[in-house]
This record gives structure tokens, C-alpha cells and sequence, in this order.
């Protein structure tokens, strides 16, 4: 029997009009709360299933392979595809060791002032919009420069260090105690503890902290629109020069009249989505079966 | 040190000047990465302010609450795109608020487990559509669907007040209001449903022994004890909603004027940058939308800060009772 | 075995952030002298796409365009971030300070189409420019407010909201269309003035010359102002303007030729370039006609190739732009042109 039965049996007010009143408000929350979580799954259908439906009838191979249109032609992704591939691996690059390194320095070596200093600070770069990244580096480096889909990475690597540094700090921390105790105990020095020991036992939750920033940065929009919008809308690999990327092309797209743009911008926009969900699942089951490995070890 | 036997299990014996060389080595790289990092952090605070202080000087903080933002008349003011960010955040937390709570409830209280996982994941998904997407959902699907539905029938009905008088638009401040709170909803929802998950279980079980329903325990004990863990939610979802810029930029018109109604065109900080700073064509209307970011960026980082206090002293209070 | 593997990684990596880094500060290898990046006018866009492929076959040249607003394209060559910037507004004293050597020359004629959405009209909306000005002020709201039906009695003007829709981004169509505007309504001069963007009292904005004609084509009552060819490409519908001499004119090569005609036989400046309400006695001029530039600075790299392309752009890339309703360039113009390539 539920708890609540039992009550019921030995409930002398049982039947009373304020129990049923309190009853009735139960469920009605209980309503309000599955409506909203229903409402939550729908417009995430809602939105999902508009791009997919009106970005499906464009996707051929053509899309793929060619660069964008001129004024009044059809064209495909082919440029930015490549672009965005580039920039994100730049970004990439040069985001996750500086990231690891001050995890790994928060969590390891820094002591409670230090430490709580550090981790304040990454969660305030983590608050820093988007659009002001992009006018910090286009204010450093654009300027006089000219844009480059390097300085597009840079800003975009800014992105990600907090959310991989984050994920790998907390990862670290949950590594077993007794294995660094065990390793310095055998007379290891401090630093080959962390890098033959701790990391590797903890590289699934870095992995996963990895393949949700890149989701997140791929998607990015306004540091890019200071440092790689003006382009050359054919297909290059010079990262020196501003690479033509799918969310400056899908923001593009999206005012233009012409019914041609827009049924591209829903199609890049799918492309988008497709390699956002891919990589939250791809997460995901890193995470998942990580957290296996490590409680059942 | 030395052993007396040698153990053929323990590893080669290290010089000890070794260890201390490749540790210091090790933790002085980490420190630098530490440091530099934060140094970015302060080099975009300065960047930004010292690229907007020509317009600082000028308008000095007045610029704050000036109307009008005229570029053939050198006149630049930030009120618009304040009153903007604001009205838009805040509407986009007044919705997305209750409807996060909502769905923390369903999945810690009342989904099986089995339905929960996936639901939890569909909700966080939600946060991962890029913003860019969602304004082009906004500008060729919502916001039709808002002019032509939504707001006629918010005038109908609801005219009488300002907010929902005027003719219907489909770029406007309700319609960014609206893409906010689709955003800011995955946001405070998983904070939420941490902070749930996390009630000690015997708070609540005591209360449903003394009588109460599922509803008053979570009322009188879950809500109050993740009060504090609730309001860093919404400061975080606030600073989120500050910070966009693309995704309203698309969907709200670059209107000039502040209207009592929610209907007709606005602007906010972000979107305001974002459409005009690239175009620019005079130095001082660069600097001045500097100075807008520069507001920003100060709106921003306290609504992130308060936020970080408040889980602090949270975290601080629950161990000293809990210790 | 593992430690092995270990250090490639780690090696490997820190290699690659020194590629990337490397990649970044030195001095950026520019692709091969004939590629030339310009952005800027969305204006102008439609003729420069046509020029694009022509110029590739007649000197191999690849040029890319990015149309980003008039604004933008004389930040752009002003930051040096491209070889050249197209705008339709002429640079301002203090531009061409802050542009170091900066040449401009007039490439293209074209004009401002005043674009409608009211669909079921039975006739072409005729305007003018009081009539405009007080649209965009916020003065007139319905389109059947008898200042407007008396001009289009027997079109059907129905009790539809009008909205103007401006443009967003700093855009020298919008210049233009100030212009205009401030050279017919004495309230417009003195309130909004003359530029490439203005404090819009009404209506809403959009980005870019697609942006205004996206919004136009999804909004019944909708008035909005972009090239006439945006007009032509999306169909959309525009409106006769009343001149000075009190005919009214559309944007057709003869409007805008006529509007071209009333400039001196001799240039000497930039600003003698301005048609727009050109003065009684021209009856065919369509009002809201402009010139619009390539700007460049003088001494680049490349200035030999731009020189070529800039000359081959008002010469036979003018016959590219009957179609597209881009008028070539008068005799006078034309010579102005010349003698500002001379000083790339």
C-alpha cells in the first residue's frame, strides 16, 4: 500500500472537503507540471520539425558540393561547410589544452584562495556575451589586419575554454582520491600523477566537455560577424583570409526575399542542427559510459 | 630516501632534483594557462571600454538616459536599447520562470525514471538549437504566426492594457521576448532540476509523514530550501538573455522609440551592435556603440556575479548547518 | 609504449598551436594578384554579380563581393580589410581623412525603387514626395487617408495599416532616399536629416536591400525602398513619383537617364554627382536617381589590377546593366571617371 493509502486508513478527516481540496490542487499541479513539460518537447518538436520539413527538399548533392550563388542564382553550402570545419577545428586546437592546463591547475596544484579565484573567473568569462568577444578581438586584431578566419577561431576558442575547463575540473575532481594517493605514494613525481594517472581516468568526462563546446561554438554567430564575414563566396582552405561559414551564410540568407534563400537557409540550417545533435549524443554516450567505468572501478 | 631491501616491485629510483624540476615545470605551465586566461578576461573588460571612451568623455553618463539615437545629428543616447534589453529579458524570465520550475517538478517528482532520461534530454537539447537558427525560425515562421495570431488576439482580448494595444507587427519586442524565453527555458529548467534532485530526501519524506500532499511538501520544503538555488538560476537565465544579440536582432525590427505596447519595433544593446557596429560611419558612432557594449558588458557581468554570490553564500550556509 | 604515445599527442598539439598562432601574427601570404576582395553596397550588388564572371573571362580575374551595406564597405576600405568598397553615398570630408589616399569614382547609375505590398491594387500607386516624407514620419498610418486616394482615386486603396520599412544597416540607398526626402519635406530636414541611416519616427527595419524587399513581400501595407532591380528580381510592385515638374516618373532607364541629364557638361567634384529632385523642366526625371562608387586607395599592391577593373567597370561593364535597370554612364561621368583612375 502507498503511503498515501495508509494515511487514508488512519486518517479520521479522511473524505474531508479539505482534504479533497488539497487533493484537487495536487493535481492540478501535477497537470501544470506534465502540460509544461509537454510544452517544452513541443516547441523543441515544433522548431526541429520546421527545419527538417522545409530544409529537406534541398538538400541534394548539389548543395553540398558548390559555393554559393550570386545575385538571383542557386547555390549550396560547399564554402561554408569548409569554412565552419576550419574555424572549429582552429578554435579547437588552440581552446582545449589552455583549457585543460588551468583545469588541471585548479584542481591539482592551486590552493583554496587561489583556486576559488579561478574558478569565479572562469565562470565570468563563461558570462562574457558573444558579441562583445567579437568586438574584443576585432578591436585587437581586425583592425588594421583585415579579418582572417584565425582571429574568427581565437574568438571562438575564447568560447569554448570556460565550458571545457569547467567540465574538466569537475571531472578531475571526481577522479578517486587513493589514486593519486597510491601513485605518490610509489614515489611518483606530482606532475606524472596528474599526466600518466588522473587525466587519462578522466579523459571521458574531458572528451564529453570537449564535444558539447564544439556543438555550442559551431552554431556561434556573432563573434564571426566581426572577424569572418566578408568573404570570398567560393571554396578556399586559406584560413588567412575570411572563410565563408554556415551560420554567418544561414544569418545571410535568412532576410533575403527570395524564395530560393530561403529554403538554402533552412537547409544549412538543418546541416547545423544535424552536427549539433550529433555531437550532444555523440557526448552523451561518452558521458554515460564513462560514468560506468568509473563507478563500477 | 633509501630502502633498506631493494624492492624489485617499486619504480626506479628519481633523482629528486627531477621531481622538483618537472613539477615546477608542470605547475608553472598550468599556472601561466591559469593567468593568461584571466588575462583575457581583463584585457576584453579594458579592450572594450578603452575603444568606447571617446564616446564616454563626450556623453559622459548621461548617455545612459538620452532618448535618442540620431547619427546625422550626433546624437547618441542608450535609454532605447536598455529599455529594450530589459522589458525583453525580463518578459522572456517571467514566462520561462514558472514553466522551468514546472518541468524541474515533472522530471524530479513526478516522471518515472524511464521517462524522465529522455525528456530531460529533450528539454536540454532546446539549448542546443544555435541561435542563429532560432531567428530564422523567428523571422520567417513565428513571427508571421505572432502578427497574424497571437497579437490580434492578445488586442482582442487584453487591449485594454498598454502593453498589448496597437497594431500587430511581426517584428517587434514580443516576438523577441518570446525567442528569449525558448532559450532561457533550457537554461533554468536543468539548474532546477539539480536543485531538486538535491533536497535531502528526509526533509521531505518528514513532511509527507506529517500529512502533507506531494504539492505542500515541495511548496513548504523543496521550493524554499532551492530558493537561493532558484534565484542564481534566474539570474543566469537573465544574463543569457542579456547577452543575445543575434536571434533578437532578427526577429525585433530596429525600432528607434519606446513604446508603451509590446507590439511595434525595439532594440536592444546586442542587436543594436550587432546590426550597425559593422557599418559604422563615423568614428563617433563606433564609440558610441562601443559605449553600449560597454554597458553590456557591466549588465552582464553583474547579473553573472550576483548570481555566483548567491550559490556561494547558499553553499556556504548549508555547510555550516549541515556541519 | 604509452608514455610514447603520450608525448606524440602532446607534441603534436603544441605543434599545432604553434602553426595556428604562427598562421596568425605573421604577415598574412595575400592569394595571387589576381583576386580581389571588395564589399559594400547592396545597390550595387546586382550589377557587380553580373561583372563578376565577365571580368574572370576577360583578365582571369577572381572577384569576390561581399554586400554588406554602403556603411560597412567604407569601413571596410578604410580598415583596409578589402581591396575595394562600393557605396552610393559619397564620402564625407572626414571619411576621405579617415580613408588615407583614398580614391572615389562613380561606376553605375541606378535608382530607388519605392516598393508596395498591397495586393489587388488596381493601378500603379503615384506619389510624391510630401506624401513620402509623411509616410515615414509617422504622419500619415492608413493607406486610405484621402492625401493618398486623391492621387490614386479609382486604385482600390483599401483601410490597410501602412508600414514603412526602413533600412537597419548603414546603407547608402538610404542616403539617397533621405535625401530625397529632405530636398521635398522641410519637417524630414530638419528632424531626421541627411544619411546612411536615420532616427526612424515609424515603421520598422530590415537588413540589407533583400532584407527590406523580404519584409515587403511578407507584409500586406508594406512600403519600403531599395535598387529598383530588387524590385524587379522579387517581383514586387513600385510606384510612380511625382518631380518637380509635376509628371509622374517611374524607374526606367528613361527616368533615370533624364534625371542624368541635368548634370553640368564638365565634373569637378564628387559632389556635383547629386540628382536627386532634379530642378522643373525635366519632366521624364525620375526623383530618387543616384550614382553610386567604387572606392579604392591609391597605391595599394594591386593598384594596377584595380585600375584595369575599375576602368573596365564603366566602360563595358555598362552594358551589362540595361536589364537590370542600371542606366550607363552619361559622356561627363564617364570622363570624370577616367581622370579619378588615373590617381589609384
Amino acid at each position: 500500500m502507498s503511503v498515501a493509502e495508509i494515511r487514508d486508513q488512519y486518517d479520521i478527516t479522511a473524505g474531508s472537503s479539505n482534504l479533497r481540496r488539497r487533493r484537487r490542487t495536487e493535481k492540478a499541479v501535477s497537470a501544470v507540471a506534465i502540460l509544461s513539460a509537454l510544452f517544452a518537447v513541443m516547441l523543441l518538436a515544433l522548431v526541429l520539425g520546421t527545419v527538417l520539413f522545409k530544409g529537406i527538399s534541398q538538400i541534394d548533392m548539389d548543395f553540398f558540393t558548390k559555393p554559393a550563388a550570386l545575385f538571383g542564382e542557386k547555390g549550396g553550402i560547399a564554402d561554408a561547410l569548409i569554412g565552419s570545419a576550419l574555424i572549429v577545428a582552429m578554435a579547437t586546437i588552440l581552446a582545449v589544452p589552455i583549457a585543460i592546463l588551468v583545469a588541471i591547475y585548479i584542481a591539482e596544484y592551486a590552493g583554496p584562495k587561489a583556486a576559488s579565484f579561478f574558478r569565479v573567473m572562469l565562470d565570468v568569462l563563461n558570462g562574457v556575451p558573444a558579441i562583445i568577444v567579437g568586438i574584443f578581438i576585432y578591436g585587437m586584431l581586425v583592425v588594421g589586419h583585415g579579418q582572417s578566419s584565425v582571429y574568427g577561431a581565437m574568438a571562438l576558442a575564447i568560447l569554448m575554454i570556460p565550458m571545457v575547463a569547467r567540465a574538466t575540473q569537475e571531472i578531475l575532481e571526481l577522479v578517486p582520491r587513493h589514486l593519486r594517493e597510491a601513485s605518490l605514494a610509489l614515489g611518483m613525481p606530482r606532475w606524472r600523477t596528474v599526466y600518466s594517472i588522473v587525466l587519462p581516468t578522466a579523459i571521458g568526462g574531458i572528451l564529453t566537455g570537449v564535444v558539447i563546446a564544439v556543438a555550442r561554438v559551431a552554431g556561434e554567430t556573432a563573434p564571426l560577424l566581426f572577424t569572418s564575414s566578408i568573404t570570398q563566396n567560393q571554396i578556399s582552405f586559406d584560413v588567412h583570409n575570411a572563410l565563408p561559414t554556415l551560420p554567418i551564410r544561414i544569418f545571410t540568407l535568412s532576410e533575403s526575399p527570395s524564395p530560393d534563400d530561403q529554403a538554402a537557409a533552412w537547409a544549412a540550417a538543418l546541416v547545423l542542427i544535424a552536427f549539433v545533435l550529433v555531437m550532444n549524443i555523440v557526448a552523451k554516450t561518452i558521458a554515460g559510459r564513462k560514468r560506468k567505468s568509473l563507478e563500477g572501478g | 630516501m633509501s630502502t633498506v631491501t631493494p624492492d624489485p616491485l617499486a619504480p626506479a629510483p628519481i633523482d629528486r632534483q627531477g621531481i622538483r624540476f618537472g613539477d615546477v615545470l608542470f605547475k608553472g605551465v598550468a599556472l601561466v594557462a591559469a593567468i593568461g586566461v584571466a588575462a583575457v578576461l581583463g584585457s576584453i573588460a579594458y579592450k572594450v571600454f578603452a575603444l568606447a571612451w571617446p564616446a564616454i568623455q563626450e556623453f559622459g553618463l548621461s548617455f545612459i538616459w538620452t532618448q535618442g539615437w540620431n547619427p546625422n545629428a550626433n546624437v547618441y543616447g542608450a535609454l532605447v536599447f536598455i529599455y529594450g534589453t530589459v522589458v525583453t529579458s525580463v518578459i522572456a524570465l517571467l514566462l520561462a520562470t514558472p514553466l522551468s520550475i514546472a518541468i524541474a517538478l515533472f522530471l524530479t517528482e513526478i516522471a518515472p525514471g524511464r521517462v524522465a532520461a529522455p525528456i530531460a534530454t529533450m528539454v536540454e537539447l532546446l539549448a542546443a538549437i544555435p541561435s542563429v537558427v532560432l531567428g530564422l525560425w523567428g523571422i520567417l515562421v513565428f513571427g508571421p504566426c505572432v502578427a497574424s495570431h497571437l497579437e490580434p488576439f492578445l488586442n482582442t482580448w487584453f487591449g485594454f492594457l498598454p502593453i498589448f494595444s496597437g497594431d500587430p507587427s511581426q517584428a517587434g519586442v514580443l516576438p523577441a521576448a518570446l525567442v528569449l524565453t525558448i532559450m532561457i527555458i533550457p537554461i533554468t529548467s536543468a539548474i532546477c532540476r539539480e536543485l531538486f534532485s538535491r533536497v535531502p530526501r528526509d526533509l521531505s519524506d518528514g513532511s509527507l509523514a506529517l500529512g502533507s500532499t506531494r504539492w505542500e511538501a515541495i511548496r513548504r520544503v523543496a521550493i524554499p530550501y532551492a530558493a537561493p538555488g532558484i534565484s542564481a538560476a534566474v539570474l543566469l537565465g537573465l544574463g543569457r538573455a542579456f547577452g543575445e544579440a543575434i536571434a533578437v536582432t532578427q526577429v525585433i525590427g530596429a525600432g528607434n522609440t519606446i513604446n508603451q505596447s509590446l507590439f511595434p519595433p525595439g532594440d536592444t544593446l546586442g542587436s543594436r551592435i550587432a546590426s550597425s557596429y559593422i557599418g559604422a560611419s563615423s568614428a563617433i558612432e563606433a564609440q558610441s556603440l562601443l559605449y553600449l557594449g560597454a554597458i553590456l558588458l557591466v549588465i552582464s557581468l553583474v547579473t553573472n556575479v550576483s548570481a555566483q554570490l548567491i550559490v556561494n553564500r547558499f553553499q556556504k550556509a548549508r555547510r555550516v548547518s549541515a556541519g | 609504449m604509452k608514455r610514447a604515445l603520450g608525448l606524440m599527442v602532446i607534441v603534436a598539439s603544441l605543434v599545432a598551436v604553434a602553426v595556428v598562432v604562427g598562421a596568425a601574427t605573421a604577415a598574412p601570404a595575400k592569394n595571387q594578384d589576381t583576386s580581389m576582395t571588395g564589399a559594400g553596397s547592396t545597390f550595387v550588388f546586382p550589377l557587380v554579380s553580373k561583372w563578376i564572371p565577365a571580368l574572370g573571362a576577360a583578365y582571369g580575374y577572381n572577384v569576390s563581393y561581399s554586400p554588406i551595406g554602403s556603411g560597412g564597405g567604407i569601413a571596410a576600405i578604410t580598415a583596409k580589410t578589402v581591396d575595394f568598397g562600393a557605396t552610393d553615398a559619397p564620402l564625407s570630408q572626414d571619411q576621405f581623412a579617415a580613408c588615407k589616399g583614398c580614391v572615389e569614382v562613380p561606376w553605375a547609375l541606378s535608382a530607388t525603387a519605392v516598393m508596395y505590398n498591397l495586393p489587388g491594387l488596381k493601378c500603379v500607386l503615384r506619389l510624391n514626395g510630401k506624401l513620402l516624407a509623411d509616410i515615414y514620419l509617422g504622419n500619415i498610418t492608413t493607406w486610405n487617408d484621402p492625401r493618398i486616394v486623391q492621387n490614386n482615386g479609382t486604385c482600390g486603396l483599401l483601410d490597410l495599416k501602412i508600414t514603412p520599412v526602413y533600412r537597419s544597416d548603414n546603407s547608402g540607398t538610404t542616403y539617397n532616399f533621405t535625401d530625397y526626402l529632405a530636398s521635398v519635406s522641410p519637417t524630414w530636414k530638419s528632424k531626421l536629416g541627411v544619411g546612411v541611416n536615420a532616427q526612424w519616427p515609424a515603421g520598422l527595419g530590415a537588413k540589407g536591400s533583400s532584407g527590406i524587399s523580404g519584409v515587403l513581400s511578407k507584409t500586406p501595407g508594406a512600403i519600403g525602398y531599395a535598387d529598383v532591380a530588387y524590385a524587379l528580381k522579387n517581383k514586387i510592385r513600385f510606384a510612380s513619383m511625382q518631380n518637380a515638374s509635376g509628371k509622374y516618373a517611374t524607374p526606367g532607364l528613361r527616368g533615370i537617364q533624364a534625371a542624368a541629364a541635368t548634370l553640368p557638361n564638365k565634373i569637378t567634384s564628387d559632389g556635383a554627382l547629386s540628382i536627386v529632385n532634379p530642378a522643373k523642366g525635366n519632366p521624364l526625371a525620375y526623383p530618387i536617381s543616384t550614382f553610386t562608387y567604387v572606392v579604392v586607395s591609391s597605391g595599394s599592391s594591386k593598384a594596377a589590377e584595380l585600375r584595369k577593373m575599375v576602368f573596365w567597370a564603366v566602360t563595358q561593364g555598362q552594358s551589362y546593366g540595361k536589364p537590370l535597370l542600371f542606366q550607363p554612364l552619361p559622356k561627363q561621368v564617364q570622363a570624370f571617371a577616367y581622370k579619378q583612375i588615373k590617381k589609384i
